[in-house]
């Protein structure tokens, strides 16, 4: 249907449009039209990639002068394959209306060398930093030079004649998943991969992994060259502030350091060897640090593997300084930081210590300044190439400790260093592990808000919106979240706070180890188990917890009231036995024997499988998920988020807590004609300061008469609901409420009606 | 760090934890008792390489590695003779350059390559050097005086942040007692009824708490000019117009004030 969106002519590829989608759009057009940044928060289900894809691709069509280009950054493969499958549906609608007239638009989805590679030994690995590693070994510069002189050094053939014919020949229009482009890789001979990252600078439309805007290391290879006025979408941002965190953090270990010691020690060898062979390449490399040249203009593009670290630009046009020069100076150096890290891991109690204090203590124990360590990790870089390494992966405990070297040397601010000599819970095993933790979210994202017109944030939770642009440290020009406009009221949240002895249900800490708490989470269960068919999806706050509340009921014999109706399935921390088991759930559920899966919120299941139709037609959260809180980097970031962004401790924890328990009960519904329960057991869930950080699309449901429940109650709840939803349901029944068609979305009262249903915040 | 041993009697670290290895000038390590052993005397030869060696020179050894130990002790006497900062050449090459040669210096002589003649280099050096290796010797680089007002910094703002979580704890802890007291005195003495006075007094609480505004942290860009009257006399007031548009003669006052001294807070290197 073509669509009028605030004067913008938007092709949609469906028949009916659901009323959030138009106002999703009408809100998305707005920040389009400032150029600002928004955060929308839509559920999930209600079709926001469509949404996003068929609005921008118009305004790109309208404006092709204001929107060159839109990438799109979404967390795991399968994610990318379903926005490519979107808009390749997209485009063929567009086709199907236009014909010869449609928009002529690249789109393509880019991965790792793990998905892409068509090299026929290559891509037997499994491990992606070995896929890595063997296309290193396969298309390094000097790799090919060598194979110019001698032939029987192996190169890769799909790189070669990419190199030789495929830059001039660009890809013709059209949309590219990973299978499209490795077919069109194997049609032409071309290397995917390298194909795909050439492209992004002219593609229209790019769909990939968050992390390759966000990891400084892989942004400034492969991001590097993408236009200013392109439009950014983080989709499932919900997490984005940890991704931004993880990428800037740096976890050393003692065993880190041994690898360096060899790392080192080979790297001397491999340098006397060169000396006593090949001494003029040394020499070289050492004119080209004198004169300040960078690699930049002599990199290659396969070459770049470890790239720095973000550096400030006046540094990067910078020499190398003096004293780290030569090879044997840069080793020396490199020795002394490695002695200074091991005398650092050797401690008795957990220092936290901040980067200025961290150099200066390097100074005056072995004499190293701050600038020779910034320029660690490019001088390492270096050095490599001009050893022509091969096999870069062995190296990586030393280009870890470079990277690291070079980071606490530039950032004096938002970071801190945190030495543990053991892990909290083996007190009694040294096992020291310094952790160099970035505590400003904002630091990573800053380059990306800066650099593009648009950054959209989106999720299906994203409750409460108001945080994002805090911790993000952004100016959003629109903020809204909408809900679900339902025919029929298909889920059923409810915060069950006692059993049916009146014994308050809560995970708290004090209580958490009581027998009645314990069982009264068991007959919830087993109750549940009673009248729910189907699937089951049960949410932990923590591994530790869930192993010792199963063992309770496994003493109490609840374990085996639940197995009387249902097949038990446990998530652990081992993600092949984790797969296995849901696996097997599945299994479960389709062949009607109904299952329950006990799982762990943070856990690989809470994040990214979908719990759809009768796969899960309840969910329970027993307890609030709050994040360890003794772990002393989480108490050093709620420190600087106080201290910087004036946000207290509990209001991040409660705010950390509530994203992931709304992930949790999320799972459960993935579109309009699903149906599924929500329980939320635990009596602090009915507070006000956790009710209002629910997802308003949960919220709305959750009334006042659900929220204080016992077990009894809530099963009564529960049976009236399933009777309902049990009943027929078509689509006729939706359409006018929740499906519209053109006709209803350009009657006046409708619009009027459509207002209600969102909320700027 | 078990297999560090002492490589004349062979105790490790392993089999007796309470082992103290000692390293001298030369860069070879001793256990604590084997230098009781060999040094009696007050002095002796060291037994892997037969260096002269005293005994009150022996350390505890820092880092597992004696050889970075060694390099170390011969880096820190070199900077002290060697210490120019990088203000004090004229281009970055030549600072670089001058590193460089620091670097081969201690190379040479850790490494043991051409000992004698870059000693001599040093002493030359030395004694060419002498008034500026004298003023270079208590002045710190610029690095260093940054990263020292960083620390300065970071240790005044944890102090009043302490300062300001007693005061806000003690703030709470009053206010909670004042107005448990203030209902308490309600709830026996009002005649309305319990339920209301409940309620009223939760939303006082709240709107309370609402207004408390988390008190921003101060900006390090405040010039801390106050404005006196004596500033104001110099300027210019501003007509009824002006003032219709929002326009006050402090403002041009302040304007005045910052421009001139804003000079003093420019550091080009901390930006």
């Amino acid at each position: 249907m073509k669509l009028n969106i605030d004067g913008l002519l938007v092709y949609f590829p469906y028949d009916y449009i659901y009323p959030e989608q138009y106002m999703y759009m009408l809100e998305l057009k707005k920040s389009l039209d400032a150029k600002g940044h928004c955060a929308l928060e839509m559920p999930s289900g209600t079709g926001k990639t469509i949404s996003l894809l068929s609005l921008i691709v118009a305004y790109m069509k309208a404006n092709p002068l204001e929107v060159t280009k839109l990438i799109y950054c979404s967390r795991t493969v399968p994610e990318l394959e379903k926005v490519v499958a979107e808009l390749k549906n997209l485009m063929d609608y567009y086709e199907q209306q236009l014909g010869k007239g449609k928009p002529k638009i690249l789109g393509l989805a880019l991965s790792s060398r793990k998905n892409l590679c068509i090299n026929p030994e290559v891509s037997q690995e499994r491990d992606g930093k070995n896929v890595d590693a063997l296309c290193h070994k396969l298309t390094a510069s000097f790799v090919r030079t060598n194979h110019k002189r001698d032939a029987t050094v192996p190169v890769c053939s799909f790189y070669e004649s990419y190199d030789a014919h495929g830059k001039e020949m660009p890809l013709p229009e059209g949309v590219y998943g990973l299978d499209e482009l490795q077919e069109y890789g194997r049609k032409k001979g071309f290397c995917p991969y390298f194909l795909a990252r050439h492209a992004i600078t002219h593609a229209n439309i790019v769909v990939y992994s968050y992390y390759y805007l966000l990891d400084p290391k892989i942004a400034e290879v492969v991001s590097k060259e993408l236009s200013k006025n392109a439009v950014v979408v983080f989709d499932e941002a919900h997490n984005i502030d940890n991704v931004c965190i993880e990428s800037m953090s740096i976890k050393i270990t003692r065993r880190t350091l041994d690898k360096c010691q060899q790392n080192i020690d080979g790297l001397s060898k491999q340098i006397q060897r060169l000396k006593d062979c090949d001494a003029e390449r040394l020499k070289t490399e050492y004119q080209k640090l004198v004169q300040g040249l960078r690699d930049a203009n002599i990199a290659r593009e396969t070459d770049v593997i470890l790239a720095n670290p973000v550096l400030p630009d006046d540094v990067l046009k910078e020499a190398v300084p003096g004293n780290i020069r030569t090879a044997e100076h840069f080793l020396g150096f490199m020795k002394r930081f490695l002695e200074y890290m091991k005398i650092r891991l050797r401690v008795q109690h957990v220092v936290s210590e901040s980067p200025p204090s961290f150099l200066k203590d390097c100074y005056q124990k072995v004499c190293i300044e701050r600038k020779p360590l910034r320029f660690c990790a490019e001088r390492l870089n270096s050095m490599m190439r001009t050893l022509e390494l091969v096999e870069i992966h062995d190296f990586s405990a030393l280009s870890l400790l470079c990277h690291f070297a070079t980071l606490v040397s530039t950032y004096a601010k938002g970071f801190v260093l945190i030495i543990e000599p053991f892990d909290d819970r083996t007190p009694t095993i040294s096992n020291p592990i310094l952790h160099f933790s970035c505590m400003d979210a904002s630091i990573a994202i800053k380059p990306v808000f800066d650099r593009f017109q648009t950054v959209v944030i989106t999720s299906g939770t994203l409750s409460p919106l108001e945080m994002y642009p805090r911790i993000l440290d952004f100016r959003p020009v629109t903020m809204a979240t909408f809900t679900m406009t339902l025919a029929r009221t298909c889920i059923c949240p409810m915060v069950v706070s006692k059993g049916n002895d009146q014994v308050a249900m809560t995970s708290k800490y004090e209580t958490r180890e009581d027998v009645a708490v314990i069982r009264n989470y068991g007959n919830l269960l087993v109750e549940f188990c009673s009248i729910v068919p189907d699937g089951i999806v049960c949410f932990f706050t923590s591994y530790i917890y869930m192993e010792s509340t199963v063992a309770a009921w496994y003493e109490q014999g609840i374990l085996d009231q639940v197995q009387k109706h249902k097949l038990l399935f446990i998530e652990t921390q081992d993600a092949a036995e984790t797969s296995l088991a849901l696996l097997n759930y599945q299994k479960a559920c389709e062949n009607g024997r109904g299952a329950v899966l006990l799982s762990v919120a943070r856990g690989k299941v809470s994040e990214g499988i979908d719990f759809d139709h009768h796969f899960g037609r309840a969910v329970i959260m027993f307890g609030i998920p709050y994040v360890y809180t003794q772990s002393k980097i989480l108490k050093a970031r709620l420190e600087y988020l106080r201290d910087q962004y004036q946000i207290r401790e509990n209001d991040f924890l409660t705010f950390d807590a509530m994203r992931h328990a709304a992930q949790c009960v999320g799972r459960a519904l993935r579109g309009k004609t699903d149906y599924g329960i929500m329980v939320f057991a635990d009596k602090r869930f009915a507070r006000a300061d956790k009710r209002s950080k629910i997802p308003r699309w949960i919220q709305e449901y959750l009334k006042d008469g659900l929220c204080n429940l016992s077990v009894d109650e809530a099963v009564q709840v529960s049976k009236r609901f399933l009777r309902q939803m049990a009943q027929p349901f078509s689509r006729e029944d939706q359409l006018g409420l929740s499906l519209l068609t053109v006709e209803q979305l350009d009657q006046e009262d409708t619009k009027k009606k459509l207002q209600s249903r969102m909320q700027y915040v | 760090m078990d297999d560090q041993g002492c490589p004349r009697c062979k105790t490790t670290k392993y089999r007796n934890p309470s082992l103290k290895l000692l390293v001298n000038v030369c860069g070879h390590s001793l256990c604590e008792t084997c230098v009781e052993a060999l040094f009696v005397k007050g002095s002796g030869i060291c037994p892997e390489c037969g260096t002269a060696l005293r005994k009150n020179n022996f350390r505890v050894q820092l880092f597992e590695d004696p050889f970075i130990e060694k390099e170390i002790e011969v880096r820190r006497k070199i900077l002290k003779d060697y210490n120019k900062k990088e203000e004090d050449f004229k281009t970055l090459e030549e600072y670089n350059d001058y590193i460089e040669m620091i670097e081969t210096l201690i190379f040479n002589i850790v490494n043991n390559i051409d000992v004698d003649e870059t000693r001599q280099m040093i002493e030359q050096y030395k004694r060419e050097n002498k008034d500026q290796i004298n003023k270079g010797r208590n002045k710190k680089s610029k690095d260093e005086e940054y990263l020292e007002c960083l620390i300065e910094q970071e240790k005044e703002e944890s102090s009043l942040k302490r300062k300001f979580i007693v005061e806000e704890e003690q703030r709470e802890k009053d206010s909670k007692k004042k107005h448990k007291e203030a209902l308490l005195d309600e709830l026996m003495f009002s005649d309305r009824s319990a339920l209301d006075i409940l309620n009223e007094h939760k939303t006082d609480i709240d709107k309370e708490n609402e207004l408390r505004v988390p008190v921003m942290a101060t900006t390090k860009f405040s010039t801390g000019i106050k404005l006196m009257g004596k500033y104001l006399r110099h300027i210019r007031s501003a007509s009824d117009e002006e003032k219709g548009g929002g326009f006050e003669s402090k403002l041009a006052c302040m304007r005045a004030l910052l421009d001139a001294v804003n000079g003093l807070f420019y550091l080009p290197d901390q930006v």
